[in-house]
């Protein structure tokens, strides 16, 4: 089975940010720019989140979605602030071949099992951002990280199975943007639980953790973002500054993140092979004309 | 309708909000905390003709000043005081948030510097404002001191200064500003870094022209014209039975004493460009920070000011008295530093702002011997009749910042 | 007279990701509509069924559209016809997902679930979602399969983007294409049947490889006119 490896594109307006614990508006850049170069270097699929929509009703995804989807011909997941069946229809139609719900899936689980109906399984995906508890549980949040919902993270995963949803988005709050690995009790919990396929999120440093929390952590796929959004810094990012979003990070040309080793996709997908862990990967040397 | 509304506490009548950020002209500039009586009249936040504030001003000031010119003379300043027998060379007052943070940090391990920091704690530590503050010192490294003032004589300033000021943060603010001086002088420290300049958030701009803090804030000429909570030097000791000893913790140093000491006041913000949620990031990388995992009452916000129990009460007081909510405090300095668009943050202020604090008012009221009823009962006396009117058997403000 | 280039219409039965689709077939320079009338079905040089989500429902839309005699007739006349997931599962016969659902007819065999595939001591998920090898069918006579189909300009063991829960089984082996394997489960992810040809995963999704298929395809549908 090889795992995918899925890039995660935070989105606010039309900047690429990037924060810890879904905190800090952080500018890298422009998303398009990002996920061409993912694209373009191995990426299996791609996830855009709108990491401000559930906070202050603002969808801007739509225009990235179309332009992304004419030029980029791999799957396109879509995410936050998605609140109706008419929200979900339109970034369909704009371009996105999934959705992730959170805020509204557990406001009202019934969407969850409506969009699937509606639109299939396949197209519906949950996404569960957990915070640790003092007594080893893992609580559902929603908003962003900032709203608590008393839900236990791996009751709701195991009911939104239920529902319908054709596969899980696992973050861990509490290590996202760390770098410091996976939550890898937090995804294997789940993964062995439900038998959909279950998305890890959240505290990639090195690609050894990809490799860790599809092994231990019984991963379906990886999803990442700062490893790899700092990774291609040089690259990617622009000089011509946004209209809006601080952009004081890049024009300071900051060496990155210390606890993360900034890596490309070819990098985590080598590490992979190179440990047993099947993956789409074709090595740069032996890759066809 | 011209009806002419009363306004306390010297505000300004007519309510103005910025046309770049949300703050308003109800929002009151710092000033000397132990001149603060009920009567008071704040001078408040100054927007200009084109309808933009001061604060905003100074943002835009921000980009257009020379940064690796003002490095250097940091550079200069730190070579000037730097002390490499194993003395401290300045200090550095904070609590382990994100900006004393990063201050610290950045002094010590970049500029070379060997900073004492000293905290004046929070009237009641958050779980995750302590963890902070020991990541701080222990992550971080740095040598603290705390100190921690006479409980009995804090809880009874607390409750007072609610009583006659609806202001609980009072006590803090004192202690901090003017524990910094003292323990500078007692250990023979000749510099002490602040963070950012005052003006960041709006007050008069002269201000900040240069570095050094203005003295008057922490230098006390006569002791006859010392409040605290609202009530003289005097009165607290002939009606409170209070010793002047207790209470000298509050009242800043006698100016002869710092000038004696030759003790020097910088702002790190006048040299270095100042971005509050780049702070934050630092904070994770280099003193294990961290953010709460939940959001602020009556904000968004996950990492502002986050260790004491008594800062959502706080903020719930400037609703009361100025119609400004937390929500309108952050949002308006992440416009300024562009994380936000000023329709984002209209948004977060109708959603967040002056939401009543739940989480931690009853154990704060048991701290100070207050009851809710009391409290509740202070704040609707606060409400000034021309920011607020009763509609319907609810209070409603009159002025809400919208879209321009 | 002016050369006519290929018109493509793709079946809009409601389900499943059209536009990139579209897209694909826009990126290598094909004509192509998105329709639900089965009049411009008929009328166009090739037809694509796409398609992603219940066999039972589908089929109902299908019928409902009139689609289901328009697609017969097109596969009659020998116009091409792409079938893409759910779109080639359509074609069978007949499918056990949630009961016995008739299909379209268009190719013998059946549809049947993927079961429950293992990799070791691990038991691997359903749907497979994910990127997955197309393995050349070998054929008996050492001829290779996929010369002169829309895969011709591929590798052996190219991957392609599958989603997915069921599996088709055609009754003959001579019209599959490719397998694929997924953890124990070898199944049949491409055939040719007559001018039907299907694949089980989704070239629109599978980035510059499945482009190729595209292009193929666009190749195959252009008019033989000298340059």
């Amino acid at each position: 089975m090889n795992v995918r490896i899925i890039p995660r594109l935070d989105i606010k307006g039309p900047n690429l940010v990037k924060g810890i614990h879904l905190e800090g508006l952080r500018v890298l850049g422009k998303p398009e720019v990002y996920a061409r170069h993912y694209y373009e270097h191995g990426a299996d699929e791609l996830v855009y989140m709108d990491v401000v929509a559930s906070l202050y009703g603002r969808n801007s995804l739509l225009d990235i979605i179309e332009r992304t989807s004419k030029e980029i011909f791999i799957p396109l997941t879509v995410g936050g602030g998605l609140r109706s069946l008419d929200d979900i229809r339109t970034a369909l139609r704009a371009g996105a071949d999934k959705v992730s719900l959170n805020t509204a899936a557990i406001a009202d689980p019934n969407l969850v099992r409506e969009a699937a109906k509606r639109f299939g399984s396949s197209t519906i995906l949950v996404s569960i951002e957990a915070i640790r508890q003092p007594d080893g549980t893992y609580e559902a949040h929603t908003d962003n990280g900032r709203e608590s919902t008393g839900l236990d993270a791996y009751e709701w995963a195991l009911r939104a199975a239920e529902l319908g949803a054709g596969e899980l988005m696992v973050t861990s709050i509490d290590r996202e943007g760390t770098g410091e690995g996976f939550d890898l009790e937090l995804t294997r919990r789940i993964a062995q639980s439900v038998p959909i396929p279950v998305i890890a999120c959240g505290g990639a440093g090195s690609p050894e953790h990809v490799r860790e929390v599809v092994v231990d952590g019984r991963a379906d796929a990886v999803s990442m973002a700062s490893i790899l959004h700092y990774g291609c810094l040089g690259v990617c990012d622009e000089d011509t500054f946004a209209v809006e979003g601080n952009v004081e990070y890049l024009s300071g040309r900051r060496a990155g993140f210390a606890k993360i080793t900034p890596s490309s996709i070819e990098d985590v997908k080598r590490h992979l092979s190179e440990n047993g862990v099947p993956c789409r990967y074709v090595p740069k040397e032996a890759a066809h004309a | 309708m011209s009806e002419k509304l009363e306004t306390y506490c010297g505000l300004p009548e007519e309510v103005v909000f910025c046309k770049r950020c949300v703050m308003s002209n109800q929002r009151p500039s710092s000033f000397p905390e132990f001149k603060h009586t009920k009567d008071r009249k704040a001078p408040t936040l100054h927007i200009d003709e084109e309808g933009i504030c001061d604060a905003c001003r100074h943002a835009e000031q921000k980009e257009l000043i020379d940064w690796e010119a003002r490095e250097r003379e940091l550079v200069e300043l730190c070579d000037r005081y730097r002390k490499t027998d194993g003395s401290y060379d300045c200090l550095v007052p904070g609590s382990g948030g994100k900006d004393s943070a990063y201050q610290a940090h950045v002094l010590k391990y970049k500029y070379g510097m060997h900073p004492l920091t000293c905290t004046w704690p929070p009237i009641l530590y958050t779980d995750y404002g302590y963890k902070n503050f020991t990541n701080w010192i222990e992550v971080g490294g740095f040598d603290n001191i705390s100190f921690k003032p006479n409980g009995r004589v804090q809880k009874l300033l607390t409750r007072l200064s609610i009583q006659n000021l609806l202001h609980p943060f009072q006590t803090f603010i004192l202690g901090q500003k003017n524990l910094g001086p003292k323990i500078a002088a007692k250990w023979g420290i000749e510099l002490i870094f602040y963070g950012e300049n005052e003006a960041e958030y709006g007050n008069p701009l002269a201000d900040n022209t240069s570095s050094l803090r203005d003295k008057s804030y922490y230098t006390m000429e006569h002791l006859d014209e010392m409040y605290l909570g609202g009530v003289s030097i005097e009165e607290l000791r002939s009606k409170f039975g209070v010793d002047m000893n207790d209470l000298m913790i509050y009242l800043p140093p006698p100016v002869e004493e710092i000038e004696r000491s030759n003790i020097e006041v910088h702002y790190l913000g006048y040299y270095l460009k100042w971005t509050p949620q780049e702070s934050y990031y630092y904070a994770v990388e280099h003193t294990g920070f961290k953010a709460r995992p939940f959001r602020t009452e009556g904000t968004y916000s996950k990492y502002n000011s986050i260790d004491d129990k008594i800062d959502d009460l706080h903020y719930y007081t400037t609703f009361m008295k100025f119609g400004l909510g937390r929500a309108t405090y952050d949002s308006s300095q992440e416009v300024r530093n562009k994380h936000l668009t000023r329709e984002e943050a209209v948004a977060l202020v109708h959603r967040f702002d002056g939401e009543k604090p739940q989480r931690y008012i009853a154990e704060v009221m048991e701290h100070i011997g207050m009851t809710l009823e009391e409290f509740d009962e202070l704040c609707d006396k606060a409400r000034s009749p021309h920011l607020w009117v009763r509609d319907g058997g609810e209070w409603k403000l009159r002025h809400r910042v919208e879209n321009l | 007279m002016p050369e006519r280039g290929a018109k493509v219409a793709i079946v809009d039965y409601g389900m499943g990701n059209l536009f990139s689709v579209k897209h694909a077939c826009s990126h290598v320079g094909l004509d192509a509509e998105i329709t639900a009338d089965r009049d411009a079905v008929l009328a166009a040089d090739a037809v694509i069924l796409p398609g992603v989500g219940a066999f039972g429902d589908a089929m109902v839309t299908l019928r409902d559209l009139g689609m289901d005699t328009a697609l017969r007739e097109v596969a009659q006349r020998g116009t091409p016809l792409f079938g893409i997931c759910l779109g080639l599962q359509l074609l069978m016969e007949v499918s056990h997902e949630f009961g016995e659902h008739e299909g379209l007819g268009l190719v013998p065999g059946e549809v049947v679930h993927l079961g429950a595939p293992r990799d070791g001591d691990r038991v691997l998920k359903v749907p497979q979602v994910g990127w997955n090898a197309l393995m050349r069918e070998p054929r008996a006579d050492g001829s290779d399969a996929w010369a002169g189909t829309w895969f011709e300009g591929l590798a052996d063991g190219t991957a392609m983007y599958f989603v997915h829960s069921f599996v088709v089984s055609p009754a003959g082996a001579a019209d599959v294409l490719a397998r694929t394997r997924y953890g124990d489960v070898t199944f049949c992810s491409a055939l040719r049947y007559r001018n039907v040809f299907a694949c089980q995963c989704h070239p629109e999704r599978s980035g510059p490889d499945g482009l190729r298929v595209y292009s193929d395809f666009a190749a195959a549908l252009a008019p033989r006119e000298s340059l």
